[in-house]
Formats: C-alpha cells, sequence, structure tokens
C-alpha cells in the first residue's frame, strides 16, 4: 500500500495505491492522519486500490469522523465495480461522498 | 473443471498471505474474473481473522483448514477451526448502517459483508470444531 500526497488550492488529494487488509490496516491509518493536516477538504482517489478489507473500511470512517469533527469535507473517488459493491453493502456511500472521477470532485 | 485446493495453515495473520496466493493460482488456472477473486479474498480474510482474533484470542498455536472446490456452477470453500462455537449465522450482531456519520459505531462490518457476497452460508458443530461452508455460484 502507498499513499501519494498532493495539495490543490486548499485540497489535499491523497491517492491511495494497492491492498489495505488486515496486516496493514493500522499502517494506512497511521499514514492518512500523518498527511491530512489543516485542509478543508480530502479527497481520497482510491482509482489504483485493488482491494479493501473491513478493517481498511474501520480506517475510512474513522477518518470521516475526525475530518466532520473539524468541519473539513471529505470525499472519495474512483472506485473500482467490485470495492464500490462493498461500500454500498456497508452504507458507506450514504456518509461519504463518492464520485466517479477525481475530475468529478473537483469541480463540485 | 474441476479444482480443488486445500490449505492448512497457523492461526497466525501472518498466514494471510497464503490465502491470497492460493486464490492468484486458482485465478489463473480458471480464469476467475476479477469481482470474484476479491469477493473470495475479502470473504476468507473476513472469516480467518474473526477466527484468530475471536476464536483462538490471538493465539498463533492452533490450526485452521480451508478447502476451495471450483466447479462448473459454483464454488464451495469450507472453513474448518477448532475455536469455541461460533456460528456467524445466529451469533453476529447486525451492524447499524442507518445512523449518521457522527453516531455510526466503528466496526463490526466483516461478517456482514460475507453474508451479501455469498449466495448459502451453512454452519455445523462437529467432534469439537467448527464448519463454515460458503457457496458462491457462478453469473452465467
Amino acid at each position: 500500500m502507498d499513499i501519494d500526497v498532493e495539495r490543490k488550492n486548499e485540497t489535499l488529494i491523497a491517492k491511495v495505491t494497492g491492498r489495505v487488509d488486515s496486516a496493514n490496516a493500522r499502517e494506512f491509518e497511521q499514514a492518512l492522519s500523518g498527511a491530512i493536516g489543516d485542509d478543508s477538504k480530502v479527497i481520497l482517489d482510491l482509482g489504483a486500490l485493488s482491494y479493501i478489507s473491513s478493517s481498511g473500511l474501520r480506517v475510512l470512517l474513522l477518518v470521516a469522523k475526525a475530518l466532520r469533527n473539524k468541519g473539513a469535507e471529505f470525499a472519495l473517488c474512483s472506485l473500482s465495480d467490485p470495492i464500490r459493491e462493498v461500500f454500498e453493502i456497508s452504507g458507506f456511500d450514504k456518509i461519504i461522498p463518492i464520485y466517479g472521477s477525481l475530475m468529478e470532485v473537483m469541480e463540485d | 473443471m474441476n479444482l480443488k485446493r486445500s490449505l492448512r495453515f497457523a492461526s497466525d495473520l501472518r498466514e494471510l498471505e497464503r490465502i491470497q496466493s492460493v486464490i492468484k493460482e486458482l485465478e489463473k488456472e480458471a480464469d476467475w474474473p476479477p469481482d470474484l477473486v476479491y469477493q473470495v479474498n475479502l470473504v476468507l480474510e473476513e472469516l480467518v481473522v474473526n477466527v484468530i482474533n475471536y476464536g483462538y484470542g490471538g493465539d498463533p498455536n492452533h490450526e485452521i483448514e480451508i478447502d476451495l472446490n471450483w466447479e462448473a456452477d459454483k464454488l464451495t470453500v469450507e472453513i474448518v477451526d477448532d475455536a469455541p462455537a461460533f456460528n456467524p449465522l445466529k451469533d453476529n450482531p447486525e451492524p447499524d448502517l442507518t445512523s449518521k456519520l457522527e453516531n455510526r459505531p466503528i466496526g463490526g462490518l466483516g461478517i456482514y459483508l460475507v453474508h451479501h457476497l455469498m449466495d448459502e452460508i451453512k454452519y455445523r458443530r462437529e467432534q469439537g470444531r467448527n464448519h463454515l461452508t460458503l457457496i458462491k455460484r457462478r453469473e452465467k
């Protein structure tokens, strides 16, 4: 799992590549919390995420809650179909905005 | 085509990589679609992690068995462990999927995902062991 971070205006864009599972969920959590600063908007680009289990979903929920508490916006984009299905089963699509592509989030 | 794989491994989270490599073999040999590869990996991780963390309380000195059987119309997976009886069809609380973000509890999704991604789940306790059978039918 790798996270590449860039900032555009007041927005942090973090691109996640590879797998997030029980073995590296803690590392994923630390990397994300380390990357997120005082940004008013955070976008996770999951286009290159090949696998995520419930341990990774747990981290995303923690991050979403922390950002909500700070009054920052949080969105996800570019999920593959099987990963999107898992987000829908988990009801995450109702609490975290999910966009088709990075361009769509940036324009919103 | 009928393909079978059996694995026996220690109740240690580091063994998850072995499960992944067996699924990778099946993906190649049986030409599994990416959706199925993801779903089978996910379901096995959720169940095995559950057995290791809750069934064995993190003790790595037990053994877990997995049998995979790929047939013309379906995939059957059986997971066997000697942890205390746990029937994921009955003993697992439904997660809260409707609360607002602020109130949504963290966790509890693993077994729920298994229920939704598999077509059939059967549980039996036999000679002091849990046998969980999962069936995923092939899409026509």
